[in-house]
């Protein structure tokens, strides 16, 4: 199967190295503290924060830092066929854990003891790279919310076909059964978060994949910059500054 | 939600009192409404509706299936609403199962019609492949990303549109292949026909606070309703659907007059849903 013809040229007209299309937008849930749409060529995510407000569960209050809590949903028009249990379900569980893992290491908590902050993230639409889509929404949304951080975290996925490190993949890519890195890091601090892959891969060429996403994380980060400070600049003419 | 201080409520039912409510709305006035059609790539069909700060999302899907043996000339239809937890932490886990049941079950009533496929919002017998062998079957999926009141007009605001954007594949299945089994079916025409939705109705909501009726009530003003009564109204000025939520009793003269003015109310909405959606699926051809 051919993911990058001899021209090098992917299923999708993209070349190896190059992202898909990024999009964002903040403040779309009015009634949240914190909202953000996050789009990766077809990959469409949006998420919503409340927070930070009291703890719900007494028994899960931390009397040091606040309580981060995640809930990662797909409904079941997302993917290419209709899914049966939106809610629940293994996977859904593990990305919840994963992003909710990763802006926990960013967020401040401890500026806001015997808090709560709940992070939703709802995939509208899902094409390859939904984990990478749902965290760096989860940034802006929070960023939106005015929770105090360390850095934003962005994050990106590669993976190796046809002998050619690829960025960002897309579903049909994906679903190769290849090698899937996909790597979160805090760009300013130079730090990596989150690193995950499945499959295979050579531990020198594991070198180069990850390098790679790590590229597409700080390309993913000067756009979230972009976005946010065009907010910033929409909110100060709005307030007749 | 937060709650409202006895002030607020005061303030709330007063303006509605004096047909001035706290946005400036009089009280048969609808809240600007936005659609855009499209909005989910792999859906044959979608559409984003907002009203305010209400945004709802419903996609069409379809899959090849057999027909029902009791209607072989038509295709299946199902709806079904859920609530994401991005619209506020109460819908987190199982929290919008009661909700999205409330909503699905409502819509059913208006746009599915009866057992035997009559009174459906559209014909489904346009889903037809072959008779009594091969049909597609349409699942309406709607989804509230944010709730701010009048949750049933947007969702059916946004089934309409997502219909009216939905793109039937013309599927040719080779002459004398065996239908019993599954058939090859020839997709790779990229033609697709359209599904007339002339017939789908509009719901109106009015929401009953004190002893006034009002249209498009945001969560606040929902807060204090006594009653509502959702009408599923169509082009003809013909019922479609009704519900009445809410305990407060309602005398059957109120329940007349409030059908009489969601009827009234019914047709600006019809003709600025159409004009909306219009609109949006000519943006959607341009980009």
């Amino acid at each position: 199967m051919e993911y990058v013809n001899p021209e090098g040229i992917r299923e999708d007209g993209r070349r190896p190295l190059e992202m898909r299309h990024l999009h964002a937008e903040i403040g779309t849930v009015a009634r949240a503290d914190g909202s953000a749409v996050f789009e990766m060529g077809n990959t469409k995510v949006i998420a919503a924060v409340y927070g930070p407000r009291e703890v719900q569960n007494r028994s899960q209050q931390l009397n040091d830092q606040a309580l981060v809590r995640c809930e990662y949903t797909m409904p079941n028009f997302s993917t290419g066929d209709r899914m049966r249990k939106p809610k629940g379900d293994r996977r859904s569980t593990e990305i919840s854990l994963v992003i909710r893992q990763t802006m926990e290491a960013c967020i401040l908590t401890h500026l806001m003891p015997r808090s709560q902050i709940d992070i939703y993230v709802q995939v509208l639409s899902a094409d390859g790279g939904t984990r990478s889509a749902c965290i760096n929404a989860a940034t802006l949304a929070l960023a939106d919310a005015g929770i105090p951080m360390r850095d934003l975290v962005t994050s990106c996925s590669a993976g190796y076909l046809n002998s050619t490190p690829l960025l960002d993949l897309s579903y049909f890519e994906d679903s190769a059964g290849g090698p899937d890195v996909t790597v979160g890091i805090l760009p300013k601090l130079d730090k990596v978060t989150l690193l995950q892959m499945d499959a295979r891969l050579p531990i020198d060429i594991f070198e180069i994949v990850v390098q790679l996403a790590t590229e597409g994380c700080k390309a993913v980060a000067n756009y979230i910059h972009e976005v946010l400070l065009e907010n910033t600049k929409q909110l100060e003419y709005r307030r007749g500054l | 939600m937060v709650g409202l201080s006895a002030g607020e409520k005061h303030f709330i039912q007063g303006g509605i009192a004096q047909d001035l409510r706290a946005d400036g709305r009089k009280r048969l006035n609808y809240r600007p409404i936005y659609v855009e059609t499209g909005v989910i790539p792999q859906a044959d069909g979608s559409a984003k509706v907002k009203m305010g700060a209400t945004e709802v999302i419903a996609s069409v899907k379809l899959d090849l299936a057999r027909p029902n043996p009791s209607q072989p000339g038509k295709g299946k239809v199902s709806l079904f609403v859920s609530c994401s937890a991005t619209a506020g932490p109460m819908f987190e886990g199982r929290g919008s199962e009661e909700l999205s049941t409330e909503l699905s079950v409502a819509l059913q009533r208006c746009l599915l019609g009866g057992k035997s496929g009559a009174g459906a919002a559209f014909d489904p017998s346009c889903l037809s492949i072959v008779d009594g062998k091969l049909c597609w079957d349409a699942y309406i999926d709607g989804l509230v990303v944010s709730a701010d009141g009048n949750l049933l007009d947007a969702l059916g605001a946004a089934i309409k549109a997502a219909l009216t954007n939905t793109r039937v594949p013309v599927a040719n299945v080779p002459a004398g292949a065996s239908l019993d089994e599954d058939p090859d079916v020839d997709l790779s025409s990229q033609e697709t026909t359209r599904i007339d939705t002339s017939g789908v109705p509009v719901i109106v909501t009015l929401t009953k606070v004190g002893r006034h009726y009002i249209v498009d009530a945001t969560s606040e003003e929902e807060s204090q309703m006594s009653s509502a009564v959702s009408v599923s109204i169509n082009k003809e000025r013909r019922i479609c659907g009704l519900t009445k939520r809410g305990g407060a009793g309602l005398d059957p003269s109120i329940i007349l007059d409030m059908i009489s003015v969601a009827s009234h109310v019914s047709e600006q909405l019809m003709n600025k849903l159409d004009s909306e959606i219009a609109a949006a699926e000519a943006d959607e051809q341009d980009t």
